[in-house]
């Protein structure tokens, strides 16, 4: 490695930043083909360290997707499936009696990796899902007085089924909120899931991957994307489109202000794609649905998927009304 | 209260007063409407809004001033458009009190424009104009704001790039739409109000009485004021007319007033025939001013027929009634600040019939006061000989006196015989003087005589001929058998017009003659005038007996219509310089120039998308023009938001880049391009 170079410039260039992204993009779309958009999307909510919701019927790739990025960044990688009787114990780990040495000992959960997916996160109990989501908040585990730290980078990717609601905790708003976006894979085209058929064989896709990247560049990659330029005009820009949702007729409650600061990461992170060293308006309303969407209230009676279908709507509609900076 | 919010406010409460201020020029509104808009607006303007918590209750308010205004106009003291008028603005007055909110703020301008209309109906002169500018431009900025208001909402900033644009265009059409309602239409007043004096230089007066006292002292013919205005058919064209304008006579003399002796007639006429017409009549719309303070009628002499009289009151206009005194004279019934009326006048030189005279009228014309000095009579047996003829008589003693006497202003003070002190003390006078000694020295030969006053002179003054106060003059009438009266005038023609200081006298004709076209251009400048005026721009005119007709509209107008394009064109070159331009970043500009070119080719933003918008949406498409535009985007992004801004000529030299990949285009996808679009 070239850790002479690093030291005299501890972040990789943005052409360096983007050759990254789109190695794991590469990577991910041999495991999910022909989700192009979704999986740069999926890539840049990793790259600007934020937490994934993935919304969408069953055996669409949701897992798959979160097993490759798992490799292609080289994580350590846990899955829990939520179930209606998992207990926050089940996650965060415990403290184990030792016999031998007669004390307690924290034997760690499987959020202790640093890429955890929820799998069905609503139909865990909500103690359970805020026991989760509060370590994604903090970074961290408090347990009887104790604090664990997670591993860095973490995140967690999460997935939930927009249609079955029987037997499920909906999630409040208040923590859809801390995903930075939501993303649907939606079924794929007929063409790819017919070349689907044709060629898959019995080894799972994601076996093959290999690792393309390693946590220490995600960090760094993190770290670049933190020191991405944001014009006032652009901070601008992001802070009226979010009044503009506030303000819509059809919303009963807008965008947040961590929406904005969400919505500012994304676009820092997005504009990586470009090789770009600060964000544009576009590369707000590129991320604009994904990250805006699962956190407004809509005054429609709408549930599901079409309530998602609606807010992208809107947020469409918002953003081209919002004069862009020019 | 919001910065915006109170801006608002104070446009819309200045410009409610504006548009009262649109009625008030014309003087008419009563004071104590006047004082109770001020205190209003004062108040309001101070922020207070006192009736804002009883909007309704206290409109109840305005129920007594309404009944004040309708007895008022019940007692006949004020017109009913002067009374609609102030309580147009009482009503503003109270809402200006009461109301703060958006949403009201129609009802206020609409008081306003209310009280503007009743302004063009009131007065409709300059001072009105300015008012009316005034409102158009406060009261659509008030509005504006108030829209402005309703779309942001409460404490987020107002875009205030993005409004001043719309803003200062919707003021211009108001203001636009203002002057269009001033000069284009046919003037809205109905001259409801009284005409306006001349500057004040002394009281209104003009020596009418009923009867003329010799003696006193007087100041009268110094007095440049202008009293009478009148348009005369035909126009004779010349700049001093030098005419004698008559108002009445007499025919008594007791040794020092002159009166007569013929009885008013009882019955008031709209139109009055003193003598039979003749051929060639002059026909005069004469005007009489508030500086004439009096009511009898002049007219060119001899007039035939008077009628048609307007009194202009301070309560309106209307028609009037002439009332026939004896000695000629006639008066208008009503008292008012200033008439017009219309006269046929025979003019001068033609043999006239005097009328038919009582025979006491007649023995009157040679009436000699009692105590008549008998060196009088030797004296005009002196000058005269046996002349028999009286005009040849009265021009023998005319040019005596003319040559004996001198003409003077200064007085000696009341004398109980003023006439012989004229004559054999002081041999010096004034009209009055002159004019009583010819007709008693003409009396006591036995030729008939009498006393006429009026004006003598007339200056032209535009289309117009006016008369000052010191034109007033007195002169003598001969009866001639089979001629009628025939004027003789004793006085020293230099002394018989004004002798007003000629500077004073052309400050006062500078102003009328301003006041005259002012009034012909604008203020009466009516539909039928704009009519004439286009008909006399495009239709050629036809020399007589010319039967060739051009088709083609004469050079004026093709010469008209080319200096209004270049004046417009100007104007707009102006106003786009001035225009305040934003300060445009380098960028901005650079990306305004983008976009025009790719328009030029068809390549449009669709839907708000920005540069970036259109470049993605090219590489997308594989657009011919892709790799042209997406360096070109990529520097003005990094130019805009990234901090790097564009070297000097950089942005040129993109520009050029992009005008040759557009000039490399191939011309059938151009063409599909701009079909497309």
């Amino acid at each position: 490695m070239n850790s002479p170079a690093r030291a005299v410039s501890p972040l990789p260039s943005p052409t360096t930043a983007r050759a990254t992204l789109e190695r794991v993009a590469a990577n991910l779309s041999l495991a999910v083909q022909g989700k192009d958009k979704e999986v740069r999307l999926a890539v840049t909510c990793v790259a600007a360290g934020g937490h994934l919701l993935l919304e969408d019927v069953p055996g669409v790739g949701k897992t798959t997707l979160v097993e490759a990025i798992a490799r292609s960044f080289a994580l350590s990688f846990s899955r829990v499936q939520f179930t209606a009787d998992l207990m926050p114990a089940d996650i965060l780990g415990a403290q184990v009696f030792h016999a031998q040495s007669a004390t307690f000992n924290f034997r760690p959960g499987p959020i202790f990796r640093q890429l955890v997916l929820a799998d069905e996160l609503n139909r865990a109990p909500p103690r359970t899902q805020s026991a989760l989501l509060e370590a994604m908040a903090q970074g961290q585990v408090s347990l009887d007085g104790a604090t664990h730290v997670l591993p860095r980078p973490f995140t967690v990717v999460a997935t939930q089924n927009p249609v079955d609601f029987s037997g499920t905790y909906p999630l409040p708003d208040s923590q859809l909120d801390r995903f930075l976006m939501r993303l649907s894979l939606g079924h794929p085209a007929p063409e790819v899931e017919a070349r689907l058929l044709t060629t898959r064989d019995t080894s799972s896709p994601v076996e093959a991957l290999q690792a393309v990247t390693s946590p220490e560049e995600l960090a760094e990659l993190r770290m670049q994307v933190a020191a991405q330029r944001l014009d006032d005009t652009v901070a601008e820009y992001v802070v009226r489109l979010a009044q503009a949702t506030r303000s819509h007729g059809d919303i009963e409650r807008g965008a947040s202000t961590r929406a904005v600061l969400a919505l500012g990461m994304a676009a820092r992170a997005h504009a990586l794609w470009e090789a770009r060293d600060f964000v544009t308006p576009g590369d707000v309303r590129a991320v604009m649905g994904p990250c805006l969407a699962h956190r407004l209230l809509l005054r429609s009676a709408n549930q599901g998927a079409y309530t998602r279908d609606e807010a992208t709507h809107l947020l469409e509609e918002v953003s081209r009304k919002v004069p862009a900076p020019r | 209260m919001t910065r915006p919010n109170r801006l608002r406010l104070i446009l819309r409460d200045l410009g409610t007063g504006a548009a009262f201020a649109s009625m008030a020029v014309s003087g008419q509104l009563p004071i104590w409407a006047l004082g109770l808009f001020a205190v209003a607006l004062v108040v309001a303007l101070t922020g207070r809004r006192p009736f804002s918590r009883l909007p309704r209750l206290t409109a109840v308010l305005l129920v007594p001033l309404a009944g004040a205004l309708y007895l008022a106009v019940a007692s006949g003291r004020m017109d009913l458009v002067v009374a609609a008028c102030s309580f147009a603005g009482l009503v503003a007055g109270q809402r200006l009190l009461s109301e703060t909110s958006p949403s009201t703020d129609g009802q206020v301008l609409l008081a306003g424009l209310l009280m503007v209309a009743g302004g063009a109906a009131l007065s409709g002169e300059l001072f009105f104009a300015v008012c009316l500018m005034a409102f158009a431009v406060l009261a659509s900025l008030s509005l504006g704001l108030a829209v402005v208001e309703a779309a942001v909402p409460v404490g987020e900033p107002v875009p205030v790039r993005e409004v001043m644009r719309p803003l200062a265009k919707g003021t211009l059409f108001a203001l636009l739409g203002a002057v269009a309602f001033f000069i284009l239409f046919p003037r809205l007043n109905w001259n409801v109000g009284a005409r306006r004096a001349s500057p004040g230089l002394g009281t209104a007066t003009s020596g009418f009485s009923d009867t003329v006292r010799l003696g006193g002292s007087g100041t009268l013919k110094s007095n440049p004021r202008v009293v009478l205005r009148a348009t005369l058919a035909p126009d004779p064209g010349t700049e001093q007319l030098g005419a004698y304008w008559l108002g009445r006579t007499y025919d008594t003399f007791d040794g020092q007033e002159w009166s007569t002796i013929g009885a008013p007639k009882k019955r008031s006429r709209t139109r009055v025939t003193l003598r039979p017409g003749a051929d060639k009549q002059v026909y005069q719309k004469v005007e009489l001013l508030p500086a004439y303070g009096s009511r009898t009628l002049i007219a060119l002499e001899t007039p035939s027929k008077l009628g048609n009289a307007l009194v202009h009151t301070s309560t309106g206009t209307r028609r009037t009634q002439l009332q026939e005194l004896g000695g000629d004279e006639l008066r208008f019934v009503v008292e008012g600040l200033g008439y017009s009326y219309e006269v046929y006048s025979v003019p001068p030189g033609t043999d006239t019939d005097p009328g038919k005279l009582e025979q006491l009228e007649h023995d009157q014309l040679l009436a000699l006061p009692d105590n008549l000095d008998p060196r009088v009579t030797e004296l005009a047996r002196q000058v005269l000989g046996d002349e028999k003829d009286p005009l040849t008589a009265a021009n023998k003693l005319s040019s005596w006196l003319q040559r004996e006497y001198t003409y003077t202003l200064e007085l000696g003070g009341d004398v109980t015989d003023p006439l012989t002190e004229f004559l054999f003390a002081r041999k010096a006078g004034h009209c009055e003087h002159f004019a009583t000694a010819l007709t008693l020295l003409l009396r006591s030969q036995g030729f008939q005589a009498r006393l006429a006053t009026g004006f003598f002179g007339g200056e032209r003054i535009g289309d117009e001929y006016i008369l000052r106060a010191g034109d007033a003059h007195a002169w003598t009438h001969v009866l001639v058998p089979g001629r009628g009266f025939v004027t003789v005038d004793a006085t020293p023609p230099a002394f018989r017009a004004n002798q007003s200081l000629e500077l004073l006298e052309s400050l006062v004709s500078i102003y009328e003659a301003i006041e005259s076209a002012w009034r012909s251009s604008v203020v009466d400048y009516s539909f039928r005038d704009q009519m004439n005026f286009v008909r006399d721009l495009t239709r050629p005119p036809r020399a007589p007996g010319d039967k060739k007709r051009l088709d083609l509209p004469p050079m004026r107008a093709w010469v008209t219509a080319v200096l209004v394009g270049v004046a417009v064109y100007q104007a707009w070159r102006y106003l786009s310089r001035r225009k305040p331009r934003t300060k445009a970043l380098e960028a901005t500009r650079f990306v305004d120039a983008v976009e025009r070119q790719l328009a030029a080719v068809g390549v449009k933003p669709r839907d708000g998308e920005t540069l970036e918008d259109v470049s993605a949406r090219l590489t997308r498409e594989a657009h011919p023009l892709a790799p042209a535009v997406s360096p070109l985007t990529r520097r003005y992004l990094e130019a805009r938001f990234g901090q790097r801004a564009l070297q000097p000529g950089e942005s040129a030299q993109l520009l050029k880049g992009l005008k040759l990949a557009i000039a490399a285009l191939p011309p059938e996808e151009k063409h599909q391009q701009k079909a497309r679009a």
